[in-house]
């Protein structure tokens, strides 16, 4: 017993050596995510179009809650994620953390959604009124978590128009997203500020409209192109293993590209698995969702002075916070 | 007459001692063993403190783990902040006075619902055994459980979050009032029948005095689940109150937050318990001098 153990070990070792001078076939990484959620979804596309083993990945999922975008930086922090997708506040608010601390920024957002997807609903007998007439009515609006990123947008809006969140007479309730709808019908929101799906649903029920989305413009015309969804890594493992941080980012444009390839009957069969939807509401959803990512420098840039700027202003994150502590970008191949 | 003249008759006093002598050997005694255990506590506190303080700044956790003197520094903060620059909506009393209002309003609702049951179902046989089952079959479900079904139910809002504490306390409240009458010594109402209290007497001259300690443990348990509650309602259904704080703070990756968040519960709980159940066991207990059945 004791001989054939120690005849493995060299076995064992030999073909690790074997596995490592195939890595690039191989390379294993760990990516977490929102889910269910239709702003990862482009995740299941690469998943289901193989763009991950096509450019040598192996990846393990490690899926969070819907509404814990928190717990996306937690995992890359601890090191039991390489990357997720996600949202992109909670990265600029990490890396402050860090930063405020003299240390270097711990995560960065490698690539983006090429739309924002922010959806401002209210219910229905709210439609015709301004948002200043909106302004002085006790309106209580839903909200996945206090600081969603479709609230930062919103303030980040405010504040171009001199105004704050305390200018009105809004409560802002922490509910989650399968919840908003119940409440909305049930008259315990009057509106929520979410993703396309939940605005989908929404409509479908005929329980409300969209009031606001940035997609529209409404938001202000740099703000359509806002990355709603954010792809971050850990810094040091980006540092560590460039090669296959690029092969990552690289799978989610091909996933992207396959998407805008493929009839529209297959990308609502997969959204509606991912998401957990009926496909008729996927099929909804279709034409007001984008889930490609290809975020451009000016996106970024546009991120940065418009959320970074309102969260400066707000003192969620740091004023020594800059652009490069937040965002690397040099891990994307430029479109040809 | 203090505690201790009352305690010690003259057959305590042991030969060669005079009462007077006695006395004060013993309030000697009693003050080194005060003494003695606040040292004792106290070394404990500082060992925790410098454990902590060592583990943050060893294994450079500053941002996971606070120092203590950072978080200490940021209560002093937290708590003389301005609303102006605070970044967690109302000022920190605001929200404390918030969650406060809301985990009182469960429990004494609960209390005063769960303790006159209790008595009742502790005295009359017929109805614990109608109604017992069936709260026993509730009470194995967390409070936490409740939340879904108390916003469904009551909205998101302030009435969720006092249902949540209400179905979380209940439960403690009722059960030891419940065992405190069940466990009243036959002989105290039996004695208390020789001296002719009957009906109402009976149950506010023995019944009720028989069971306080019962009850008053059940307040002392009630009230801290209460603030766990509280703080756990609040995560899920409210826009203030310092379970919106400590999740504010975590979505801003914000541990030192976090940590004073936890602190200022502990603080307030703590407060509370000493102000209300000890306001009750001193006006109770302490008066009646009330012993256990």
């Amino acid at each position: 017993m004791k001989r054939r153990s120690v005849l493995a070990i060299p076995a064992a070792a030999a073909l690790s050596g074997l596995g490592g001078a195939r890595s690039h076939a191989t390379d294993r990484i760990r990516v977490g995510m929102l889910k269910p959620n239709i702003v990862t979804v482009i995740y299941w596309i690469a998943v289901k179009t193989d763009t991950f083993a096509k450019n040598g990945l192996d990846v393990v999922e490690k899926p969070f809650p819907s509404g814990q975008t928190s717990v996306g930086v937690e995992q890359v922090l601890r090191g039991d994620t390489d990357f997720c997708l996600g949202a992109t506040g909670e990265v600029a608010h990490v890396d402050s953390r860090y930063v405020e601390a003299g240390k270097p920024s711990p995560v960065a957002l490698l690539e983006g959604g090429v739309v924002g997807g922010t959806f401002f609903c209210l219910r229905d007998d709210l439609r015709g009124k301004s948002l200043d007439e909106l302004r002085g009515m006790k309106l209580r609006i839903g909200l996945s978590n206090p600081s969603s990123y479709h609230l930062i947008l919103f303030r980040a809006f405010l504040r171009s128009r001199g105004q704050t969140t305390d200018d009105f007479q809004w409560r802002f309730l922490t509910i989650g997203g399968p919840e908003m709808l119940p409440a909305m019908v049930s008259h315990q929101l009057d509106g929520f500020m979410h993703d396309a799906l939940t605005a989908t649903l929404a409509l479908r029920a005929k329980a409300g409209f969209v009031f606001m989305s940035n997609d529209r413009g409404d938001m202000g015309p740099e703000a359509k192109s806002l990355p709603g969804t954010g792809v971050y890594g850990s810094r040091p493992f980006m540092e560590a293993h460039p090669d296959v941080t690029k092969r990552f980012a690289q799978s989610l444009r091909d996933a992207s590209d396959a998407f805008s390839a493929a009839p529209r009957a297959d990308m609502v069969a997969m959204m509606a698995e991912w998401s957990r939807q009926d496909p008729a509401v996927i099929d909804d959803l279709y034409d007001r969702f984008d889930p490609r990512v290809g975020m451009t420098p000016q996106a970024a840039q546009a991120w940065w002075s418009i959320l970074g700027s309102a969260m400066v202003a707000r003192g969620e994150i740091s004023p020594k916070l800059t652009f490069t502590d937040v965002f690397d970008l040099n891990y994307l191949r430029p479109r040809s | 007459m203090n505690t201790i003249e009352r305690i010690v008759t003259p057959f305590d006093v042991p030969p060669g001692y005079s009462r007077e002598d006695f006395l004060r050997r013993m309030q000697l005694r009693n003050r080194r063993v005060r003494l003695r255990r606040l040292w004792r506590g106290a070394a404990g506190i500082l060992a925790i403190l410098l454990v902590w303080q060592a583990a943050s700044r060893i294994l450079g956790l500053e941002l996971l783990l606070p120092e203590p003197l950072t978080v200490l520094r940021n209560v002093v903060t937290t708590l003389t902040v301005s609303d102006s620059h605070w970044l967690y909506g109302p000022n920190i009393y605001v929200h404390l006075w918030h969650s406060f209002l809301r985990a009182m309003a469960g429990f004494v609702s609960a209390a005063l619902v769960a303790i006159p049951l209790g008595l009742a179902l502790g005295r009359i046989t017929t109805l614990r055994e109608f109604v017992m089952p069936g709260i026993q079959g509730v009470y194995p479900i967390p409070g936490i459980a409740w939340i879904p079904l108390a916003i469904l139910w009551f909205g998101l809002g302030d009435a969720a979050v006092v249902f949540v504490v209400f179905a979380t306390v209940f439960f403690p409240l009722l059960f030891s009032a419940e065992a405190g009458a069940r466990l009243i010594s036959p002989t105290v109402l039996d004695a208390g029948r020789c001296f002719g209290a009957r009906g109402v007497t009976l149950f506010f001259r023995v019944v009720l005095p028989a069971t306080i300690p019962y009850i008053i443990t059940g307040l002392r348990i009630s009230l801290g689940g209460a603030w766990r509650m509280i703080v756990a309602g609040e995560m899920l259904a409210s826009q203030d109150g310092i379970g919106y704080l400590l999740m504010e703070s975590r979505f801003q990756f914000r541990a030192v937050d976090l940590m004073t968040a936890m602190i200022l519960v502990a603080i307030v709980g703590y407060a509370t318990e000493k102000l209300i159940v000890g306001t009750i066991e001193k006006r109770t207990i302490e008066k009646w001098e009330v012993q256990p059945s």
